[in-house]
């Protein structure tokens, strides 16, 4: 994400800091490019600096140090034509009271400057879309935190923006809407710009291709999703075998002899491998399939467990934080 | 979203849009509006000043049938306009004060993350809050008016009365401004409500003192005891003008300072 030019990115930061107050660092040096068309997937725990990194990127919010461009221009607080290409969703997303989805779209879109000729219509597309033409003269006060989650939706695509902050778009919906929102994303994604943050791992793994990390406010990794996959370690597998159940075990008991594991357990005809860090994989492997044939053992599946972003995640926060003192200096990595 | 389709289809329908950059402000303008003229303490506000209008109105058409007493319309009319205006700054200052820091909730969620600047997001709650509260101070002014006209005899003129609603006008011009420049900065309704209360009786108190009296020629408690003559015609309009300068300057610069920090604060 580094080679296309300033001005053609949609989002640049750099050395962007937030401090609250002097009491709390809540962003600390941020340099991250977007290019066109990323889904960038935003990870990191609880007050890791997710919906700060956003709310200085749409100008709710002023850096304490650094700078944040979107479009190749710097955003503050009366960036209001920045913010007309932007399509944002908060995390619980609030109403002003008394309003019904009409009347507020109406009131988003007359926030974007549109003139009634074009945002009547598209409201009304817009209602009918996210599925709300039934309540759509109803009060918001009362809707369900799904019909919330489509309002929002809505609301964020009435001035048809080029980029997309949305942050966890997810959050408190049931499976099925879930469902629908991740595939909106996906089909969204063609066309524009996302930024889409996260608890549920699995969600950026399904829709992102890149993704940054935060950890306590540090940006330690940035770049694909699929690099970031590559940096995982591949040490923990299962395999499910098949035949009797003494090779199995003369099988097992071959392996646990092998140098290059560090826990072999088994578990019905379940095998479970732990290789020590070091150990190159394949060819631990390649020993495991040696012995598993010369005993008439017949594999029935093998895998790499974990949930690899989960487990990519984990292992850059926790290599992270056992960098020390050293986090003084950026880890070129990231 | 079962029919993601469509949400694609509205997403993706691009033509060139002609924005108009002013709507944003207007569209905050006629919400406060109408939050506004919905509201408890707007409506209390108004309940309150008419039923003691009618009261104190009534009362004094009963002294006049009952006992014979010769009224003048100046002075029942300041009697309403001073109570009148200090009945409204309490209430006024919980409207104005509450306007921005009151929303918190939604401001950034729904109103600022959207194609609007602080500015114009200030401008519009302030011109909409000082709308609101003189269009219905001198509407409430004018009810006064006609009632004093109607029951007791007419002595005012038609010059004074207008010199006279608009001083007052410039004064509650102020309060407004000030409340909405602390709310834009305040965190907390309660306390900037509490804050200004403080500083404008407060302030009105120690205007009133009698070493301090001599030195102010034009102080809002002294325009009130004078609203009698100036209601029959005989005023001061320098001194007035420069009541309603000082009031001026007061609120431009309350809007000013208030409109900045409101524009470098985070939400």
């Amino acid at each position: 994400m580094a080679d296309t030019p300033s001005s053609d990115l949609v989002v640049e930061t750099f050395k962007l800091t937030k401090l609250y107050r002097n009491r709390l660092i809540a962003l600390n040096d941020v340099t991250l490019r977007l290019e066109p068309g990323c889904v960038l997937g935003l990870l990191g725990a609880n007050g890791a600096g997710k919906t700060t990194l956003l709310r200085l990127l749409t100008g709710l919010h002023r850096p304490t140090a650094g700078w944040a461009k979107v479009f190749g221009k710097k955003m503050g607080p009366n960036s209001a034509d920045l913010r007309r290409r932007i399509g944002y969703i908060p995390t619980n997303p609030q109403f002003p009271r008394g309003m019904t989805p009409i009347t507020y779209l109406d009131y988003m879109a007359r926030l974007f400057g549109l003139p009634a000729d074009v945002r009547k219509p598209r409201l009304a597309s817009l209602i009918r879309a996210v599925d709300l033409l039934g309540a759509s003269g109803h009060v918001i006060d009362g809707f369900s935190n799904g019909m919330t989650a489509r309002l929002a939706v809505a609301a964020s695509l009435i001035n048809e923006p080029d980029l997309l902050i949305w942050d966890e778009p997810t959050h408190g919906l049931d499976p099925e809407a879930r469902r629908s929102m991740l595939d909106l994303i996906k089909e969204l994604a063609r066309e524009k710009t996302l930024i889409v943050s996260s608890h549920n791992l699995s969600d950026i793994d399904e829709v992102c291709n890149h993704a940054a990390v935060l950890s306590h406010g540090q940006l330690i990794y940035c770049g694909s999703l699929q690099d970031l996959k590559g940096r995982m370690r591949r040490n923990h597998f299962e395999m499910d075998l098949e035949g009797d159940q003494k090779a199995v075990a003369k099988a097992t008991t071959a392996i646990r002899a092998l140098p290059d594991f560090k826990v072999v357990n088994l578990r019905q005809r379940r095998l479970e491998l732990y290789l020590h860090e070091e150990v190159v994989n394949t060819s631990a492997l390649a020993g495991v399939f040696s012995i598993l044939t010369d005993n008439k053992v017949s594999l029935v599946s093998v895998r790499s467990v974990g949930q690899q972003t989960e487990q990519a995640f984990l292992d850059l926060v926790e290599k992270e934080e056992s960098r020390g003192f050293a986090r003084i200096y950026q880890d070129e990595a990231a | 979203m079962k029919e993601r389709g469509k949400v694609m289809e509205v997403a993706a329908d691009k033509k060139p849009v002609s924005i108009n950059r002013w709507l944003p402000y207007w569209a905050v303008f006629q919400y406060d509006v109408g939050q506004t003229l919905r509201s408890w303490v707007y409506l209390t506000w108004v309940l309150a000043v008419l039923l003691a209008t009618t009261g104190y109105l009534l009362y004094r058409a009963g002294l006049t049938q009952e006992g014979g007493f010769v009224q003048q319309a100046s002075q029942l009319f300041s009697h309403l306009l001073q109570g009148t205006v200090l009945v409204s700054i309490a209430f006024v200052v919980v409207l104005a004060a509450g306007c921005i820091s009151s929303e918190r909730g939604t401001l950034a969620d729904s109103v600022l993350s959207r194609g609007i600047s602080r500015y114009q997001y200030f401008l519009g709650k302030w011109h909409a809050r000082l709308a609101t509260v003189l269009g219905t101070y001198f509407v409430l002014s004018l009810v006064a008016m006609g009632g004093s006209l109607i029951f007791v005899h007419e002595d005012v003129t038609v010059d004074g009365s207008l010199v006279a609603l608009a001083t007052m006008g410039a004064l509650l011009a102020a309060v407004v401004t000030a409340g909405v420049a602390v709310s834009a900065v305040s965190n907390n309704t309660l306390l900037a409500v509490a804050g200004l209360w403080v500083a404008l009786y407060g302030g009105g108190f120690v205007l009133n003192l009698k070493w301090l009296r001599s030195s102010v020629t034009t102080s809002p408690a002294q325009v009130l005891e004078r609203l009698p003559n100036i209601l029959c015609g005989f005023y001061d309009l320098q001194a007035l003008a420069s009541l309603a300068g000082w009031s001026a300057a007061v609120s431009l610069t309350a809007a000013i300072v208030g409109m900045i920090c409101f524009s470098r604060r985070d939400v």
